[in-house]
């Protein structure tokens, strides 16, 4: 019958394109209402890299396929960030046979957090990685410490590569969910020019998660992310596997083991993201020549991150769909010399989580004294950021709130000076074509 | 100069919902005209504050882990809340501290968290824990006799509160105190207690300036008119919210 369903599914996939639609989920939800049990009668034969985080899960699954695919190898990967089962399932359909057969040397999902229990308990998972758990979209997702008890729970009998930031207090405790697993691998970033001693923006890990403790820290590198221990049960000491060393983000370059990495970006969340992915490449034994190369080359273009230029006005836009998305957005403003201004869009459709509190533990602080001198704001909400603003001190003269995207856009682009555009979820792929257009 | 003092309850516990932005906006309205704003904090391990001695006392909402672990903290200091209550220091009590501040939280296994008792009211976790308050929310409230204000925030809860006896607001959009609800929050001249995030003073310039006034004419003994702010943000936002949330209903 499976066969049979194959060959539906495939036609329709047939359709979709020709009718000019990615698919997105669409052929997985079906094949769940055909067959709910369909993840099971995919035969993979390669090594299965999945990677979830509340952010940096789509930037880290596309470096992963990569830089396999710069060292030669042929991936599948759900790409376009499709991270449910659906989207999974679509992924699989797509790139099997109609017996279910998948020919390729890697496969590599992002996986969203609340679905890796479901997904993995058919697909069978050799690698999987864990970036950071951040408050996100609450009045959706509910509280951060129920996913990680759910993560908890699939990894007590998982025995596979466990990759973990060791840096996020939240993540690393998955290490010991499964004491019998010897396949925990922590890593790491070294203290980089803007860390903090105290901890600067909203964060979760305050609370050792054994024995209930307040955590130490040596210092933060952003939100809860730092060298944090615990000095009752000494939780936070265990033997790093990569640590990323010199980090200069000017010059956009890291060390780990001597060896110079040069990357298109300079954030430090990157730079974790980075390190999580060469950790996997060390463990599949992937040469460093095609590592250095990868990384040197990825960027994805797709509003994470994203540097254009609109007239000559450089451009840099990036999505923050929780308040630490924003923060590390706010960071690169904060550490950018120059003057700039600054785009803020803020929707609060069902996906991007009907509360926006949220904004509240964004920190706006001392942006007059960052050099940004304008600041225009749109999306559904564009003046509860304005009020945001405005309360954290920034002159309430210089906040341009606007009901139509096109009106900021237009509003945006009436100077010269450097821009930084933060969205959030449903805003962004709008506000980037937005922005794009204007380029003619 | 006039001065306002300020005790954050938990700030490191109590701060999911962007609670702390309702301190910000208290202190934004009193510095801008003129008037200081001390900000203290007290959390798990500090020495006890002498809570009468402040003008506002302000505590947030937080995740389920780190309420049951500041519950027994704050118990002891039971008897220093009524007192503080009695002598007219205000209280404003959002979420989780709105229902610490009652007779006691009934969790879904039916394990009873004792509250401080300060107020009448008590809140029971609904059976099915998926099954919560959520959404936007618009309340009639009447602060003083006089005009009654609407007031806008966004409501996140679980629990259901009962018998508040003498509550913040008339629900016109939304859940309140339990589901399907007319009633949200409780209300005396020197308290409000509500499930309304947003952060609450954000939207409602208005609540913040009953605050304000309420603090300077208790501490000072003069009538107090406040100097009017540009409030166009607001406006706008309380304008286009109330459009969609007023209008979608009927
Ligand atoms: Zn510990």
């Amino acid at each position: 019958m499976n066969v049979v369903y194959m060959i539906l599914l495939k036609c329709i996939n047939v359709v979709l394109k020709l009718f000019g639609k990615q698919g997105g989920n669409i052929i997985g939800k079906i094949a769940m209402k055909l067959n709910p049990n369909m993840l099971a009668y995919f035969k993979i034969n390669c090594p299965v890299i999945a990677v979830t985080a509340t952010n940096g899960k789509t930037s880290t699954n596309n470096c992963i396929g990569y830089t396999l695919e710069t060292a030669g190898y042929r991936v599948i990967s759900n790409k376009e960030g499709n991270n449910m089962e659906t989207g999974i399932l679509s992924t699989l359909i797509k790139h099997a046979s109609l017996t279910g057969k998948i020919k390729a040397d890697y496969i590599t999902f992002e996986v969203d957090e609340s679905y890796v229990p479901q997904v993995f308990k058919t697909i069978p998972l050799d690698t999987l990685v864990v970036l950071d758990f951040f408050r996100d979209q609450l009045d959706r997702n509910g509280e951060v410490e129920t996913l990680i008890l759910k993560m908890n729970t699939f990894l007590k009998t998982y025995q596979g590569n466990l990759v973990l930031n060791g840096d996020d207090p939240n993540v690393a405790r998955l290490g010991k969910a499964n004491p019998d697993n010897k396949n925990v691998y922590y890593y790491r970033v070294q203290k980089y020019a803007h860390a903090t001693n105290g901890m600067y923006e909203v964060g979760e890990g305050k609370f050792c998660p054994f024995c209930k403790t307040r955590l130490e820290y040596a210092y933060y590198q952003y939100s809860h992310i730092g060298k944090f221990s615990c000095p009752k049960c000494h939780y936070g000491e265990y033997p790093i596997y990569k640590e990323a060393t010199n980090i200069q983000l000017k010059e956009k370059t890291f060390e780990v083991e001597g060896i110079t990495y040069h990357i298109q970006d300079n954030s430090i969340y990157t730079i974790y993201n980075y390190v999580a992915v060469l950790s996997v490449m060390n463990l599949y034994h992937i040469d460093t020549e095609d590592i250095i190369k990868a990384f040197s080359q990825f960027a994805l273009n797709n509003g994470r991150l994203e540097s254009i230029t609109i007239h000559g006005v450089p451009t840099i836009i990036n999505l923050a769909k929780n308040p630490t998305g924003a923060n590390v957005s706010l960071r690169l403003v904060k550490e950018d010399d120059e003057e700039k201004e600054l785009l803020f869009v803020l929707n609060d459709n069902v996906a991007d989580g009907r509360d926006v509190s949220w904004i509240w533990d964004i920190n706006f602080d001392a942006l007059a004294e960052h050099k940004v001198s304008r600041i225009i704001t749109a999306g559904t909400r564009p003046y509860d950021i304005a009020i945001r603003m405005k309360t954290a001190g920034f002159d309430s003269q210089k906040i341009i709130p606007c009901e139509q995207l096109e009106q900021a856009v237009q509003e945006l682009y009436q100077t010269n000076v450097k821009k930084y555009v933060i969205a959030n979820y449903t805003a962004l792929q709008p506000t980037r074509h937005a922005i794009l257009g204007k380029k003619g | 100069m006039k001065e306002v003092k300020i005790l954050y309850l938990y700030p490191d516990m109590l701060e999911l919902y962007g609670d702390y932005g309702n301190i910000q906006v208290l202190k934004y309205r009193m510095e801008k005209r003129g008037i200081a704003c001390v900000v203290d904090s007290y959390s798990i391990g500090d020495a006890k504050p002498d809570f009468s001695s402040y003008d506002i006392v302000f505590a947030g909402g937080g995740a389920d882990n780190e309420q049951s672990i500041l519950a027994e903290d704050l118990l002891q200091y039971k008897e220093e809340m009524k007192v503080a209550v009695q002598k007219g220091v205000f209280f404003l009590l959002i979420c989780g501290a709105y229902q610490l501040f009652g007779k006691y939280y009934k969790g879904v296994e039916g394990n009873v968290i004792p509250g401080l008792e300060v107020f009448p009211y008590y809140t029971e976790a609904i059976g099915d824990r998926k099954k919560r308050c959520i959404g936007n929310i618009v309340l009639e409230v009447a602060l003083k006799k006089e005009q009654p204000t609407k007031v806008i925030g966004f409501e996140n809860h679980g629990g259901q509160t009962f018998g508040s006896v003498s509550p913040f607001g008339k629900v016109l959009f939304g859940n309140g105190n339990s589901f399907g609800d007319k009633q949200e929050g409780f209300f005396m001249g020197n308290v409000i207690a509500t499930y309304l995030h947003g952060p609450l003073l954000s939207k409602n310039p208005e609540v913040a300036d009953y605050i304000i006034e309420y603090c300077l004419e208790r501490k000072y003994g003069e009538t107090i008119a406040l100097q009017a702010l540009d409030d166009r943000f607001e406006q706008k936002c309380r304008e286009q919210m109330l459009q969609r949330l007023l209008k979608s209903k009927k």
